[in-house]
């Protein structure tokens, strides 16, 4: 049984109050309860202040470049489907530079866990706005306020094919831990938004504007009702209320399942193929 | 004995199928061949135009004379007839129209009245063609019949004769009405199993050949057929084939299944591949294995996608911010395409770096005759080296990815072992992999990146292949990769006329080894050429950066075109 202490590395570098401490402790007691160790998961960490984790969690890990931890998840578990993989990401990382790897990689159902920061600004760069950033939002780079409307992750994921999507508040760590685990024991893609405040560079969403702002779904909630899963993360968008808790849960076949090529063991654990006679008639 | 046959037609009509099964015939009837195909960047509409010379000998390249001609449509005779002689055969259909050149030899086929008498699709067109062709060129049905089981069994007894019966009509149209101007060029003759092979298909069994078990890609003209054989191949091999959302995901996905232990590739073209260029860089800081197939065509930007240049070296060779390692190397022909990119799989394990293979339109698309005894030799003898990749690791101390070392390269080991973890980090790290900014180590890891390098000159460097010879000859042309067949038949051509060259082909790019080389151009007295598919001559600039040699002399060719041998040859005569 492995510890909390077998998972941590150096100590975190993030501002005092940020989210992320939530979140960083999170994702450690999720793994000790999932019953895995630092050489039992592959994590993916992207770039900004939830990547800078990289150097926090002690695992087989990959610190990606920015907005592409995605693929790089998606590789991992091709060759190696057998441990889990989770990716950190950023909302700026994962919805923004990095967006086009988030549809593709919902409609792909790949089984990998995805752990989005979403704190609305990039704070590692000081504090521009992020795609998720209201509108409105003034920044360094949006002085007069940020023109765009927030991009929404949770319909954004339902729409594209996402097979599970949740959403957290870094305020309660208790309900990041379990969201996660809930996410990694989900067979397929499985999205956690983490709202997530920056106390340096975001003054509106607060730890305060969060309580306010969000509610947990209730224990009637279904989980697998698709309609009612898209008309709730909506509500984000237009009376700016934050569901939280797992939003969508519908098992479909994963990418690696519908790949016969690994249905009996690993890509990395097969047997050179070496009957290259089988190939030879195509160039008679 | 060497003659070009060509076929032309409207785009979206099988020419290329039609081309490609002529040139199978010829080698099934022990002839080589190589060949050549002329397309627009459209589906439907345009033109479509396929050649392959034939020979008793190895061919290396295009032939500029066209010995036959077969016309399915009138464009075909407009496009080509310049590179007609008066000894030249020109199949066509006068129902359809009119030739008024005289000084050629007119073979006139009624493709119009045989698909309407017996109801064929347009495309059985082609099958009257090939049977015609056949006839003049002095062979008979039983392969083409052989064939057209194979492809049409599927769909039972009855399609097969039908389609049997156009070329019977073709054939014997032709052994009717031309009698005396059939040639006895494509007997059946004896000689050992040859294969017909793409450089995009040789690519493809390297890459199996040394085990790769990802390959990622997004479809791009010239490389698209990787992609496609491959996924055609998933079944039989086990490979994974990953057709993703851009060449960003491509290569980032590759990197994660390397990361986790399994031989990794992309392929694309220039345009795909300048979307990759960050994650090359990622590849460099994090040592992870890859190999980058890049099949050239002409640029900037979209350029002219279905045509040829080698206009991506520089890019190539530079690709990436940041100091990092990087091989590159060149296969000039099918046979080098696939040993060498079962050897760049080797590299890219050995080094832990990226390893480029550069290709271009002409030898990706084009098909040459290999051997099966030179093929079934490699692969028996082909071993995968995976260099310092371990699955274990039984040392009592922790595990450092990043490993200062005398070579510079330090033992990778696969995820997933216990009581081990580590991070492939894009930052700068320490040699544990956590991420540092502290200037001793940076200093440390820069080196031994670079080390690798050195390493690689002493071990794996090869020097470039020397044609003829460099004593006696007067005239050395220097070149590299795809321009190696259009130099072998020049030196054939110029020899014939008493014109003893040599020739200087590099296979192995970057890094260049200056004191292997310098040697091969210490005598000022001799005119070196050098011959690239580019305009700036980006060969010669990486030389002369290299090694401090610098070419004077130079024929550059960049109209999208493939180098003619008679070319090569007449820029010598002067």
């Amino acid at each position: 049984m492995s510890t909390i202490q077998d998972f941590t590395g150096y100590t975190p570098t993030w501002c005092p109050g940020c989210g992320d401490w939530g979140i960083g402790i999170a994702i450690k007691t999720a793994l000790v309860q999932m019953g895995l160790n630092p050489a039992s998961v592959i994590a993916v960490f992207g770039i900004g202040c939830s990547g800078n984790m990289n150097d926090f969690l002690n695992a087989y890990a990959i610190h990606a470049l920015h907005g592409r931890g995605l693929p790089n998840a998606i590789g991992a578990k091709l060759a190696n489907h057998k441990l889990p993989v989770i990716a950190i990401v950023g909302d700026g990382d994962c919805y923004g530079e990095g967006g086009n790897h988030f549809i593709h990689a919902c409609r792909g159902n790949h089984d990998i866990t995805v752990i989005v920061h979403d704190n609305g600004v990039y704070g590692l760069t000081t504090g521009q706005v992020a795609p998720t950033a209201q509108k409105g939002f003034k920044s360094k780079s949006t002085p007069s306020g940020i023109i765009e409307i927030p991009i929404n992750p949770l319909t954004l994921a339902l729409t594209q094919g996402a097979s599970f999507v949740a959403q957290s508040f870094a305020g309660n760590v208790n309900q990041v831990v379990e969201m996660i685990k809930a996410g990694m024991k989900h067979q397929g893609f499985s999205l956690i938004n983490i709202l997530q405040p920056c106390v340096t560079f975001n003054k509106i969403n607060t730890y305060q504007y969060y309580l306010k702002q969000s509610y947990k779904l209730s224990a009637e909630y279904k989980t697998d009702n698709f309609e009612e899963a898209l008309k709730i993360s909506t509500e984000m968008t237009t009376k700016e209320k934050f569901p939280l808790g797992i939003l969508y849960q519908r098992e479909r076949p994963t990418y690696t399942n519908e790949l016969p090529q690994v249905s009996t063991m690993t890509l990395v654990e097969k047997q050179r193929f070496i009957n290259f006679e089988e190939l030879q008639s195509d160039f008679i | 004995m060497r003659f070009t046959w060509k076929i032309g037609g409207e785009a979206g009509f099988g020419i290329m199928t039609t081309g490609l099964l002529f040139s199978k015939i010829a080698n099934r009837l022990g002839y080589y061949t190589f060949d050549y195909i002329e397309y627009p960047s459209l589906i439907r509409g345009g033109h479509n135009a396929f050649e392959a010379i034939v020979s008793d000998e190895e061919v290396h390249g295009l032939k500029k004379e066209i010995d036959f001609l077969v016309c399915l449509n009138a464009d075909t005779f407009k496009y080509h007839k310049q590179r007609l002689t008066s000894e030249s055969v020109v199949l066509y259909d006068p129902d359809e129209f009119a030739i008024e050149q005289e000084n050629i030899i007119r073979i006139s086929v009624p493709f119009k009245k045989i698909l309407s008498d017996l109801k064929g699709q347009p495309v059985m067109k082609n099958t009257i063609a090939m049977g015609a062709s056949l006839a003049i060129l002095g062979s008979d049905l039983s392969i083409l019949n052989e064939m057209l089981d194979k492809q049409f069994s599927r769909k039972g007894e009855a399609v097969v004769d039908f389609n049997k019966k156009f070329a019977s009509l073709g054939f014997d149209q032709v052994r009717k009405n031309f009698p005396t101007q059939t040639k006895s060029l494509l007997e059946k003759r004896e000689g050992e199993q040859k294969l017909v092979m793409s450089g995009n298909e040789a690519f493809s069994l390297g890459a199996i050949a040394a085990d790769c078990r990802l390959y990622c890609a997004y479809p791009m003209t010239p490389s698209s057929s990787v992609l496609t054989t491959l996924a055609s191949w998933q079944e039989k091999t086990g490979i994974i084939v990953r057709h993703a959302e851009d060449e960003i995901s491509v290569i980032n996905t590759a990197l994660g299944g390397s990361f986790a232990g399994v031989r990794s590739a992309v392929g694309t073209s220039g345009g795909g591949f300048a979307l990759m260029v960050e994650s090359v860089s990622l590849a460099g800081i994090t040592e992870t294995p890859i190999v980058i197939f890049i099949a050239q065509r002409p640029g900037p930007a979209t350029g002219m996608p279905t045509w040829t240049e080698q206009g991506d070296l520089l890019f190539a060779t530079f690709a990436g911010h940041g100091e990092f390692p990087k091989i590159v190397l060149a296969p000039g022909d099918v046979v080098e395409m696939t040993t060498l990119t079962a050897e760049a799989f080797n590299f890219a394990d050995i080094y832990q770096t990226p390893v480029l293979v550069m290709s271009d339109m002409f030898l990706s698309e084009s098909h040459k005759t290999m051997k099966k005894s030179f093929l079934d030799k490699f692969l028996d003898e082909y071993k995968v080296n995976r260099g310092k990749t371990i699955d274990t690791f039984s040392s009592s101390s922790k595990y450092l990815r990043y490993q200062l070392t005398e070579d510079g390269i330090s033992p990778r080991l696969i995820p997933g072992f216990k009581g081990q973890y580590y991070q492939a980090n894009s930052y700068e790290h320490v040699e544990d992999g956590h991420t540092t900014e502290e200037a001793l180590a940076r200093k440390q890891q820069v080196e031994k990146r670079n080390k690798k390098l050195d390493t690689y000159l002493l071990n794996h460097f090869k020097p470039p292949k020397v044609f003829g010879n460099i004593e006696t000859s007067q005239t050395i042309f220097v070149s590299w990769g795809t321009t190696k067949g259009p130099i072998l038949e020049a030196q054939a051509i110029l020899r014939g006329m008493g014109i003893e060259t040599a020739f200087i082909h590099f296979t192995h790019i970057y890094p260049l080894k200056e004191e292997v080389i310098a040697p091969l151009f210490k005598d000022s007295q001799k005119r070196y050429v050098l011959l690239e598919n580019n305009s700036h001559g980006q060969f010669g600039k990486l030389l002369r950066m290299e090694t401090g040699l610098e070419l004077q002399e130079k024929l550059l060719k960049y109209d999208g075109r493939p180098f003619w041998p008679e070319e090569i040859v007449e820029s010598i005569k002067i």
